[in-house]
C-alpha cells in the first residue's frame, strides 16, 4: 500500500499527537466496546488454554504414558517384570519403567464405603513421592498413602487408620462374596491436582498389596514414563516396543484412552472463540455508528479538502487510517485487559471449578502467543471491515450541500 | 487574453415542489489579471454562479472554458483543475480546525504532490507576504476573523492558480479588517497579476473595482 503525501502527512500527525486527533468523545464508546469485547474474548481463551494445558500436564504427570501387560495372563511374574524393566529403560525416550500392581478396592470408614483405586509399587520406588503433601513418601508394609480428596471426604489425617476391602471372586462362600478386609495406617497424603486421582488413589508397597489381594511375586503391568517431547508420539514407541517384546505382551498408550478428551477440549476452545467473537462483532456495530457520526462531524473538513482538490479516495484513506489506528490500539488494550481479567479470575475464590466435572479444581491461565495473534487478527479484520462500511458515504457527499448547511 | 469564460449558464433548483430559477443562461468573460466584482441581492444566485465557475457544482446547461479549454465539474480531472488552476476563499474562512495556519496553507501543495517540507516552506513564504509570520503555528480558533481570512487567501494562492474565486471574503469582518483583506487582494491583483472573481455585498469595495457585474434575474449585467 503506497500513501500519497497528504495521507502520510495526516497519518504522521495522528501518530505524533494521538490525544488531539484520536481520543475524541465520538470514539470513546467505540473504544470501550472494542476493549471490553476483545478483553472478554481474550480472557476466555487465556483461561481455557490454561485449563487445557494444566489438565494435559497433570494427566501426563500422573498417568503412565505407555503400559505393558501380559497377553496371556492377568499378571507378570516379578522376576520377568524386573528383566523387562532393564530392557525398557535402555530406550532413550523412556524416563522410567515401573512395575505396579493395580486393583479396584473399596475404602471403608465409619460405615461409609467408597470405590478406590489401589496402586502398589516396589518399596524403593519414588516416582510418586513429589505428590505426597503430608506425612512421608516412604512406603512401609501395612501403611498406605491415600489421595487428598479421599482423606478429606473421610476426614482422615496422617496416622489415622482406614480399612481397605478387596472383594474376592474366587472365594465365594455360602454367605456370599467373602471379602478380604484389612486395617491400614495412613502414612501420607497424595495430591497430584488431578481430581480423579486424588479422590480415589490408595498407594502401598508390593507386600501390602500381595497380602490384601492374595497374590505373590507378580505385578499387573509395567508403567512407562516418556521424556516430555515424546509424550505425543506414543504410536511410534508403541510399535517399536510391540515388535521388540513379541506376542507375549500388549503395549497400550495413554493417547488411546484420552485422545478423545483432548480433541473435545480443543473443539470447545474454538467454540468459545467463535461465540466470544460475536461480542467483537457487536462492538463492530458500535464502530459503524461512531464512524458515521464522525463523518458528519468532519464533513466541513472533507468539503474543504475536496474543494482544494483532494480526491475522495485520499480523503477516505485519511479518515480510515485515523479510525483504524484507534481501533487497532483498542484491540491491543483489550488483549491487555483480557490478561488482567483472566488474572483476576484465578485470584478470586468466589467461583471454583467442580473437580468431579472438570477433572481439576483450580483455574489457571496461559497466555498463548498464537492465541493472541489469532485474536488480534480476527478482531482487527472485524473492526477494519466495520470502519469501511460508513466510509462509503464520503464518495456520495456533495461539497455544495456541506457548505450550504453551514 | 481570456482566462475564464462561461457561456449560457443556467441553473434551477427544485425546492419541495417549486422550481427556483437561479441562473437563466448567463455569460461571463474574465480576462487574465482582471479583478471582477459580482454584486446582487441576497439570494439572487451569486454563490451558485461562483460554485459553478469553480467546478464545485454542475450547471443544468451551458459551458465553461479555462484558457480556451472546456472544463466540467463532472470530469475526472475536475479535482486536479481545482487544485492546480483555481483558488477559493469563502465568507466563513473554511479552515481545517485541526491544522495550524501553516499546515492549512500547505494542504493544496501537498495534494499537488509537493513534498511536505517544500509545501511547508512555501506556506511560510506566503504567510510572510500577508504579515502572518508570528501566526504560522496557531490554530484557526486562535486567530481573528481577518487573520483567518488571510490564511484562506494564502491557501488559495499556494499553487499559483490561474484564477481565484472569493465569495464575500469580507462579509464576516469589521470595516477595519475588511479593508485590510481588500487591500491584500488588490495588491495581489496589481503587483502579481492574479486573476480574481469576487462576490461581495459591500458596495463601497465593489465600486473601487474596475470591472463590476450585477446579477439580476439570473443574468449578469455589466455595471461600469
Ligand atoms: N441546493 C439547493 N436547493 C434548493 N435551493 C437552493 C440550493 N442552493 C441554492 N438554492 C437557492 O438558490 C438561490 C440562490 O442561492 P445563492 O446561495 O446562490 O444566493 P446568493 O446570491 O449567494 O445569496 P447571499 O447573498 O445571501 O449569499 C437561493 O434562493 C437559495 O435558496
Ligand atoms: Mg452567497
Amino acid at each position: 500500500m503506497r500513501f500519497t503525501i497528504l495521507e502520510k502527512f495526516y497519518i504522521s500527525k495522528y501518530l505524533r499527537d494521538p490525544r488531539r486527533y484520536l481520543l475524541r468523545f465520538n470514539y470513546v464508546f467505540m473504544i470501550l466496546g472494542i476493549v471490553i469485547s476483545v478483553g472478554i474474548l481474550s480472557a476466555g481463551l487465556n483461561l481455557f488454554e490454561g485449563y487445557q494445558r494444566t489438565l494435559k500436564s497433570l494427566l501426563l504427570d500422573s498417568i503412565a504414558h505407555v503400559s505393558i501387560f501380559s497377553s496371556n495372563s492377568e499378571y507378570i511374574p516379578i522376576s520377568e517384570a524386573n528383566r523387562l524393566k532393564t530392557v525398557l529403560q535402555a530406550h532413550k525416550e523412556v524416563t522410567a519403567a515401573v512395575p505396579v500392581i493395580t486393583s479396584s478396592v473399596m475404602a471403608q470408614k465409619a460405615g461409609a464405603v467408597r470405590g478406590c483405586f489401589l496402586k502398589a509399587y516396589d518399596k524403593n520406588e519414588s516416582t510418586f513421592s513429589k505428590y505426597v503433601v503430608s506425612g512421608s513418601p516412604k512406603l512401609e508394609t501395612d501403611n498406605i498413602i491415600i489421595g487428598y480428596h479421599l482423606a478429606k471426604e473421610f476426614n482422615l489425617v496422617v496416622n489415622d487408620t482406614l480399612s481397605i476391602i478387596f472383594p474376592q471372586m474366587n472365594r465365594i462362600t455360602a454367605l456370599g462374596l467373602y471379602p478380604s478386609e484389612r486395617q491400614y495406617s495412613i502414612s501420607g497424603i497424595y495430591k497430584s491436582g488431578y481430581y480423579e486421582y486424588d479422590r480415589s488413589i490408595v498407594i502401598c508397597d508390593f507386600e501390602t498389596a500381595g497380602n490384601l489381594l492374595l497374590t505373590e511375586d507378580r505385578v499387573s503391568k509395567i508403567e512407562i514414563s516418556l521424556l516430555p517431547q515424546f509424550t505425543n508420539q506414543t504410536e511410534k514407541i508403541q510399535s517399536t516396543l510391540e515388535s521388540e517384546l513379541g506376542d507375549d505382551y500388549i503395549v497400550t498408550a495413554w493417547t488411546e484412552n484420552n485422545a478423545g478428551l483432548f480433541r473435545l477440549i480443543t473443539l470447545e476452545k474454538w467454540l468459545i472463540f467463535i461465540v466470544f467473537s460475536f461480542l467483537v462483532l457487536i462492538a463492530g456495530l458500535n464502530v459503524v455508528s461512531a464512524v458515521s457520526t464522525s463523518i458528519v462531524d468532519m464533513s466541513s473538513e472533507i468539503a474543504i479538502l475536496r474543494t482544494v482538490g483532494a480526491g475522495t479516495v485520499t480523503i477516505t484513506r485519511i479518515i480510515y487510517s485515523r479510525i483504524a489506528v484507534i481501533g487497532l490500539f483498542a484491540v491491543l488494550i483489550g488483549q491487555i485487559l483480557g490478561a488482567g481479567l483472566s488474572y483476576l479470575a484465578i485470584k478470586q475464590s468466589i467461583y471454583t471449578l467442580k473437580g468431579d466435572v472438570y477433572f481439576i479444581d483450580k483455574l489457571t491461565i496461559f497466555i498463548s502467543p498464537t492465541n493472541q495473534i489469532v485474536i488480534f487478527f480476527v478482531a482487527a479484520v472485524i473492526i477494519l471491515l466495520c470502519i469501511r462500511i460508513p466510509l462509503r458515504n464520503i464518495r456520495n457527499m456533495q461539497i455544495i450541500d456541506v457548505f450550504r448547511r453551514n | 487574453m481570456i482566462c475564464l469564460a462561461g457561456h449560457q449558464l443556467a441553473k434551477n433548483f427544485l425546492d419541495s415542489d417549486q422550481v427556483i430559477h437561479v441562473l437563466s443562461g448567463t455569460d461571463i468573460i474574465v480576462n487574465q489579471s482582471e479583478l471582477v466584482c459580482i454584486t446582487g441581492q441576497s439570494g439572487c444566485g451569486k454563490s451558485t454562479l461562483l460554485h459553478i465557475l469553480g467546478l464545485l457544482d454542475a450547471p443544468d446547461s451551458g459551458t465553461i472554458e479555462l484558457f480556451g479549454k472546456e472544463i466540467n465539474s463532472n470530469s475526472p480531472d475536475a479535482a486536479h483543475i481545482r487544485n492546480r488552476d483555481m483558488g477559493f476563499v469563502f465568507q466563513f474562512h473554511y479552515l481545517i480546525e485541526d491544522l495550524n495556519a501553516q499546515e492549512n496553507v500547505a494542504i493544496p501543495a501537498m495534494i499537488a504532490g509537493e513534498s511536505r517540507q517544500k509545501s511547508m516552506n512555501r506556506a511560510t513564504e506566503i504567510l510572510h507576504l500577508f504579515d502572518m509570520d508570528h501566526r504560522i503555528g496557531h490554530y484557526p480558533n486562535q486567530l481573528s476573523g481577518g487573520e483567518q481570512q488571510r490564511v484562506s487567501l494564502a491557501r488559495a494562492l499556494i499553487n499559483n492558480p490561474k484564477i481565484v474565486f472569493a465569495d464575500e471574503p469580507t462579509g464576516n469582518l469589521d470595516p477595519q479588517h475588511s479593508l485590510e483583506v481588500w487591500q491584500n487582494i488588490q495588491k495581489l491583483n496589481q503587483d502579481f497579476g492574479y486573476t480574481f472573481v469576487i462576490v461581495t455585498h459591500d458596495s463601497e469595495l465593489a465600486n473601487s473595482s474596475p470591472i463590476r457585474y450585477e446579477l439580476k434575474n439570473g443574468i449578469l449585467v455589466r455595471n461600469n
